[in-house]
């Protein structure tokens, strides 16, 4: 399984300034609350509800960038 | 392979480092601006201007949406929430963020109800479990982070909450990157491209740089040798006489960019015909403001804001910092009057303006003292 950090260094605990815009904090997804919500982990095993609306066709095991809350970029399990 | 050895391994950024070093010319000066606040924190964070010719100078642009908003704005949000008695919710990054009468921390401890929040869906939180207050949300920040306040507006209208406002100072990134391609004295000859914008917007919005003032632009990511393969990429397009945009950062980056966040943006927002940006002035259609169908959540239509301006000190020189005019510390308040302590410019307010890092990785001893001694 790829390390996390391929896409980033940020973690939920540790997001830098994030409205300078350049954090997307690499999780990976754990399973679907519903269609608009998935819960996910950060490198360090920190947990957090993430909003997967922008993200459509998440499935676990998913690399999801997460901006305030809200995922802005997938990358599927296979180029994880 | 482990992440460590692809983007931080010693082998491969020296090898980077030697074919920027190939590549450059000797009896020419490359300017190269790296438009986002994140990269200009990556660059002095890793020393990555020690490994570079000197003649490739890193200029550092206008990337960091706390250190542009006029201090009026914040004036104005802290004196809507006041005056309204709201609960005012914002991101941690805003807390210590100057107006002229103190910032969001120091109203809290004047008795305003302020909240810092982690994302705006925590903020429509706060406004559902107090149906009795108003809520109010500093929002702030480029199209990275413009999606989590639409999502969260588009969540706030379908579930009906009536008392939530948010405060709009999204701004976009494309116009001041034009204004300072207009600017009489710019003198750039390549852009490395904002990397998680450009998750949002994709590389498309960028064409314009190269089609039109003949300049390379290349998205890239944060890491050390992401960011010399950037310039590795740039170098090679200015020695072949190449003005493209491309894209370093693909395993992160769509070259079409975030649709769903996309539409959500153009559902919720509209351009306000101008905003203006401390440091750089009044752009045209630079930043967002709410939809006419999203007005009753619009703390502008809902309050009335006071339309403050604050005039900043004539002596920052933050225009002539973010045009890549002038490097931070040959601005006359640099480590004087002005420190990430107390702020006075635009851009050492936050950790990642360019005067900020420049005075937290650079500033050397003996460069403080010749400033004490001055």
């Amino acid at each position: 399984m790829t390390d996390l950090r391929r896409y980033g260094t940020c973690t939920l605990d540790q997001d830098g300034c994030a409205t300078c815009g350049d954090v997307g904090i690499p999780v990976r997804v754990v399973s679907l609350s519903d269609a608009d919500e998935a819960l996910c982990e950060d490198r360090d095993g920190r947990r957090a509800a993430v909003a997967v609306a922008f993200t459509p066709g998440v499935a676990p095991g998913d690399v999801l960038l997460v901006h305030m809350g809200v995922a802005i970029a997938h990358i599927p399990q296979d180029n994880a | 392979m482990k992440y460590v050895d692809e983007f931080r391994d010693g082998r491969l950024i020296r090898k980077a480092a030697e074919e920027i070093r190939r590549l450059t010319k000797p009896d020419y000066h490359y300017r190269i601006m790296e438009v986002c606040g994140g990269h200009t924190h990556s660059i002095y964070r890793y020393g990555l201007k020690d490994l570079l010719p000197e003649n490739v100078e890193l200029v550092h642009g206008p990337g960091c949406p706390v250190c542009v908003l006029p201090m009026g704005r914040v004036d104005d949000g802290l004196m809507i929430a006041e005056q309204s008695g709201a609960i005012l919710t914002a991101f941690g990054d805003m807390m210590r963020v100057p107006g002229s009468k103190g910032s969001p921390l120091e109203y809290k401890a004047r008795g305003m109800d302020v909240r810092m929040v982690y994302s705006p869906l925590d903020a429509l939180k706060i406004a559902e479990k107090n149906p009795d207050r108003e809520v109010f949300f500093f929002a702030i920040g480029f199209e990275t982070t413009a999606p989590s306040t639409a999502l969260t507006l588009m969540r706030a209208k379908a579930k009906g909450v009536a008392n939530f406002t948010v405060f709009c100072n999204h701004v976009t990134i494309i116009p001041p990157i034009r204004a300072i391609l207009d600017s009489p004295d710019m003198r750039l000859d390549a852009f490395i491209g904002p990397g998680h914008v450009s998750t949002v917007i994709g590389c498309r919005p960028y064409a314009f740089i190269a089609r039109d003032y003949g300049k390379p632009v290349v998205v890239s990511g944060f890491e050390p040798l992401d960011l010399l393969q950037s310039i590795v990429m740039i170098l090679r397009q200015l020695n072949e006489g190449r003005a493209e945009v491309e894209n370093q950062y693909g395993r992160v980056v769509p070259w079409e960019g975030n649709l769903p966040a996309l539409r959500a943006m153009s559902e919720v927002f509209e351009l306000r015909p101008f905003f203006e940006w401390r440091g750089l002035g009044f752009i045209s259609q630079s930043a967002l403001k709410l939809a006419p169908a999203y007005a009753d959540f619009d703390a502008e239509v809902r309050f009335e804001a006071p339309g403050i301006r604050v005039t900043d000190p004539k002596a920052a020189q933050c225009g002539e910092v973010l045009k890549g005019v002038l490097k931070p510390h040959q601005c006359k308040l640099f480590g004087k009057e002005c420190t990430p302590e107390h702020p006075i410019g635009a851009l050492m307010v936050s950790s990642e303006g360019a005067c900020a890092a420049h005075y937290q990785y650079t500033m050397r001893q003996s460069e403080l003292d010749l400033l004490e001694d001055a």
